[in-house]
């Protein structure tokens, strides 16, 4: 693999790579003749599970592709903190060994926990053990320790788009925030730990921006009505719960921005939970952390969310993962989360356009939050 | 029982009846004979050394009923208030089960349940200062306004402490920088309310504070907390802040 | 006495907590220390509480050869009343052996009423289901068919007579079953020194074991799987965990692969036929839900007499209580499927011993000779440690994992259990 950050998995990885291989991408038809009974089950419990087994490739319509993504990681420099640690390299190790490869793995955003040169070098050093291409995306805890310097000179621009296989895919930055410092007289440092606390209420509400909203317009004017459109952001970019900056202040601009597109869906990190919404045309899918599960909130939890179960802190994983999202024929998405250690949760394109009203993922059982 | 015990003996229960408080004591009580009646009733004696009154119908040396006692004791007691007419004296008890909200928003209002119902007061008429009147004869029980925001901001400062310790992890000495706002925002998700319970982590029935130190152990990394931690009990006081008014449901897995 | 009336209170509260029929099977008086009544109830259907006619039955059955194809193998062949209802070895070895031996190592009997699933991986539900398979399977007692062992019992009059009298009509397989359940539904692990501890009997263990039972509270991380209260007082969760046993097989994935073609839901006997004979056997839980999270996921089995249990795990592997130890110290070996909870433990040899010193506490008194003489016979191996992993342990290779530090109480028992009157702990 690379240099130095192999995770103790990785040598049994070299066993599923055998089996990836002969499996191959297996159409459901063909695929259910070969398995009998247990494909069905797996059908009838909406069990993908790419990650591990690859039971069944399940495609509302023909799949475009399908992208990975790795959210919210959280580094602590190793010496401090090497759970977090341990979990990135397990969430790599799952999207090495995705067969087939996803066309690009998405990196969700919160790479460091406090922003620092040293942080953010881990990640990047980590994240090099990726085959597949990775795009970058920023969230609050990469930017506000000097307000997103070293991030660019590392990863370049904060916000950017590419055209791919038809679908044309923005990355916003929309975890800017109105200067809440200046006044209080906050050494960066201080600035960065404010921000790292979800609960303080001193930061200010996250927002694209005025020159983010101006940016996203330009970009989107050459864009035709009829592409399908897939955004990354860091903020969820509608209004959920504003106690947690779970929340884009100008949400609703944003979102008018957005609105004249036939197909617009929402990736965004920051939540570390299963959430799902949908507002008009647009979709939105949060993704999960590898570092630690945040509980639902008081209230404004969107009605369309499958929620998880509330996490057992016996295990590190228990209510964290990665996952993948597969593009398809409409340009819309399903987004698939692979829970370490829970069973895999596929939330549906047919789901959310339906509102909820068909194919609906299996609700668990447990207790939730 | 002497008729001097028996005397004593009625004279306590009616005494507690009557609530008497005395506004001086005295060591060495004086014993002082109630003169026999002529007609061979019961007399009660007040502790004045002078009042005397007779229970009719109960003779020296049988137990009144109580309310005979309470009619003997009442009959003392005017007598004694016709005979003082200056002493100051509170009449019935304060009932104070129940916690009774503030009249007016002044400082030192005291509700006037507590106010008492004879006498100016035991400022003797005194005017209020501003933080209110500071003691009216009563000692015990009698919380004052500023009494209550005293305790009230001591209890705010020991939650806020909690919640600096709750969202620092080098102060509740957690090793990997993994402090407990981390996956409990505003303590969300710690249901203080429904412990005790039984937790499955610990494999028995536990407290919240049983939990809170195996949280400290576990996902933070660190030692638990002695039981008497002032930063134990600082955390579950913050935790508990943030569920104020949730119903309890003890046992609720 | 305190205890009748307390029963009462519990039992009715067991029947209001019961979701199913408020009816169930009258509790014995005279449960030993250790044995739940609420467990009771809650494990045994109405109308399967043993009665002693059907306990004899069941005995008899129980050691009858007969009951296999060849006449040489007895459900006490492998599960040896005289051991602890083990035999010992790693693999359980039928009509079949030397040439073919099972898959899995023999559970005990004992408290085997009170699990939740029955086998390893969780397949038959209730005693009587288990029952029922071994003697069908090709390699254990090898007979075809449920028919055969019921015409080869009707021809044997001893039984034929039996069984009418005790069950009231000609014996049937399920017949067969029944009895070996009641049978089995007399087999408790209880009484063991560690409960009269919980009791409140300072002295009835040692120092060592008290601190081993802080360090499986604590450091060792045990109480989460190996869960005891004294409402359940079975050291099991009575879950399915993936700890890296299989994970010493390395065709691993392949098998899962192979597994998702063939199993076909629902059938049991081919699933049993599977996890006996085949080396799917490793995939465990999975060839019974084919939930990719149960991928060697084995249950986990009570601690009770495990000293007297030897050799450890589904595959029989760890022949000590230290190789066990080991294997849990180094954080089990890593596997895809790992169980999250999994982690290296950074215990030192005298923890390890302290934990042995634990487990050896929870020997019945019954078996209390047997349980001397094989630890003795362990402790005389103990140099030999082919799963120790000291670096991986101490954290200089690997992950750190989440240490728990054992806290400093000066009372060990005050992790546990503090109920005492009027619960089998009186």
């Amino acid at each position: 693999m690379t240099r130095g950050f192999k995770s103790i998995e990785t040598k049994h990885y070299a066993e599923r790579d055998a089996f990836f291989a002969g499996l191959g991408r297996v159409s459901r038809r063909s695929f259910l003749k070969l398995a009998g009974l247990s494909a069905g089950i797996a059908l009838g419990k909406g069990l993908v599970t790419p990650h591990s087994f690859q039971l069944v490739e399940v495609a509302d319509a023909a799949e475009r592709f399908t992208f990975a993504y790795i959210s919210d990681t959280h580094l602590y420099p190793r010496t401090l903190n090497d759970r977090f640690v341990r979990a990135i390299l397990k969430a790599v190790d799952d999207v090495n060994n995705l067969q087939p490869q996803p066309d690009f793995v998405l990196m969700g955003g919160d790479l460091a926990q406090l922003g620092r040169k040293e942080e953010l070098d881990l990640g990047r050093q980590i994240l090099k053990a990726v085959k597949a291409p990775i795009r970058m995306m920023v969230g609050e805890h990469d930017w506000f320790l000097d307000l997103g310097q070293y991030w660019k000179s590392l990863f370049g621009a904060e916000s950017y788009s590419f055209d791919h296989k038809g679908v044309h895919f923005v990355t916003v930055m929309s975890v800017q925030e109105k200067d809440f410092w200046t006044e209080r007289g906050f050494t960066p440092e201080q600035r960065m730990q404010t921000v790292a606390g979800l609960d303080n209420g001193i930061q200010s509400r996250f927002e694209v921006g005025e020159a983010g909203r101006e940016w996203l317009k330009n970009d989107l004017a050459k864009v035709d009505k009829k592409t399908p459109v897939v955004v990354f952001s860091h903020s969820p970019l509608y209004k959920y719960y504003r106690p947690w900056n779970f929340w884009t202040e100008d949400a609703d601009e944003v979102q008018a921005i957005l609105r004249p597109f036939e197909h617009v869906t929402v990736i965004h990190g920051h939540t570390h939970q299963l959430l799902t919404n949908r507002i008009d045309n647009i979709h939105f899918h949060g993704m999960l952390s590898t570092a630690w599960p945040w509980p639902y909130a008081p209230e404004g939890l969107p009605k369309l969310t499958i929620q998880q179960n509330r996490a057992d802190p016996f295990d590190q994983f228990d209510g964290c993962g990665d996952g993948s999202v597969d593009v398809v024929e409409s340009g819309l998405v399903n987004a698939l989360y692979n829970l370490w250690d829970r069973n895999p949760v596929t939330v549906r394109a047919s789901y959310v356009a339906s509102s909820g009203a068909q194919e609906a993922p299996p609700r668990t059982k447990l207790p939730s939050y | 029982m002497t008729p001097k015990t028996t005397l004593t003996f009625i004279a306590l229960p009616a005494l507690a009846l009557g609530g008497l408080v005395l506004a001086q004591s005295r060591t060495g009580l004086p014993r002082h004979d109630a003169p026999p009646s002529p007609s061979g009733n019961l007399t009660v004696a007040l502790c004045d050394g002078e009042t005397v009154a007779e229970v009719p119908g109960v003779k020296e040396g049988e137990t009144p009923t109580p309310e005979q006692a309470r009619a003997v004791a009442d009959t003392l007691m005017t007598e004694w208030r016709r005979k003082n007419p200056n002493a100051a004296w509170e009449g019935e008890p304060v009932r104070v089960a129940q916690a009774l909200p503030r009249e007016g928003g002044e400082k030192g209002a005291p509700a006037a349940a507590e106010r008492p119902k004879e006498g100016g007061g035991g400022a003797g008429g005194l005017p209020a200062g501003p933080q209110g009147a500071v003691q009216e004869g009563q000692t015990y029980g009698a919380f004052s306004q500023r009494d209550e925001r005293i305790w009230q901001a001591e209890t705010e400062k020991f939650v806020k402490e909690g919640h600096d310790v709750f969202h620092d992890a080098k102060a509740f000495g957690g090793t990997i920088a993994v402090s407990c706002d981390m996956c409990h925002p505003d303590a969300a998700n710690t249901h203080p309310e429904t412990f005790p319970k039984f937790q499955v982590q610990l494999g028995r029935v536990a407290l919240l504070r049983d939990m809170i130190n195996w949280c400290i152990q576990n996902p933070a990394r660190g030692k638990p907390l002695a039981d008497d931690d002032p930063r134990l009990k600082a955390m579950e006081a913050y935790i508990l802040a943030q569920r104020k008014g949730t119903a309890l449901e003890f046992g609720k897995h | 006495m305190l205890r009748d009336r307390t029963r009462t209170a519990l039992g009715a509260a067991a029947a209001l907590a019961l979701v199913t029929s408020a009816a169930s099977a009258p509790v014995p008086k005279n449960l030993p220390r250790g044995v739940s009544e609420v467990l009771y109830e809650i494990v045994v259907p109405p109308g399967a509480e043993p009665t002693p006619e059907k306990v004899a039955l069941g005995n008899k059955l129980f050691n009858e050869k007969r009951l296999s194809a060849n006449d040489q193998v007895a459900c006490a062949t492998c599960h040896d009343p005289a051991k602890g209802f083990v035999d010992h070895k790693p693999l359980a070895e039928g009509i079949a052996a030397p040439a073919q031996r099972t898959q899995r190592n023999s559970p005990t009997v004992l408290n085997a009423m009170f699990n939740a699933a029955q086998f390893w991986d969780g397949r038959a539900p209730t005693l009587e289901e288990q029952a029922k398979l071994p003697i069908l399977n090709p390699i254990e007692m090898g007979q075809k068919s449920p028919d055969d062992v019921v015409a080869k019992l009707r021809g044997i009059s001893e039984y034929r007579s039996a069984f009418q009298q005790v069950f009231g009509h000609d014996l049937t397989y399920d017949d067969v079953a029944a009895a070996i359940a009641a049978f089995e539904r007399t087999q408790y692990a209880g009484d063991a020194p560690f409960d009269r501890f919980v009791a409140g009997d300072e002295k009835a263990i040692d120092e060592s074991a008290k601190r081993g039972w802080g360090l499986f509270n604590g450091k060792g991380r045990c109480n989460a799987c190996h869960a005891f209260s004294t409402v359940s007082p079975l050291f099991s969760d009575q879950k399915f965990h993936n700890i890296g046993i299989a994970a010493h097989k390395t065709d691993f994935i392949d098998l899962a692969r192979k597994a998702t073609a063939i199993v076909r839901s629902g059938d049991l006997k081919q699933i049993d036929e599977l996890a006996i004979q085949s080396n799917l056997s490793e995939l465990g839980r999975f060839l019974v839900t084919k939930n990719s999270n149960d991928i060697g996921a084995f249950k986990t089995p009570g601690l009770r007499n495990v000293a007297v249990t030897s050799p450890y795990m589904h595959d029989g592997s760890l022949a000590t209580l230290w190789d066990v130890m080991d294997h849990y110290n180094k954080g089990g070996v890593p596997n895809p499927n790992l169980d999250g909870g999994m982690q290296r433990l950074g215990l030192t040899e005298a923890e390890i011993d302290d934990m042995v010193s634990f487990m050896a506490s929870l020997t019945s008194a019954k078996l209390g000779e047997f349980g001397k003489q094989e630890m003795a016979r362990q402790q005389a191996r103990k140099n030999v440690r082919p799963e120790r992993d000291t670096a991986v342990a101490t954290g200089k290779k690997g992950d750190l994992g989440d240490l728990a530090p054992t806290p400093d109480r000066a009372k060990p028992a005050a992790f546990g259990v503090l109920v005492r009157k009027g619960t089998s702990y009186d």
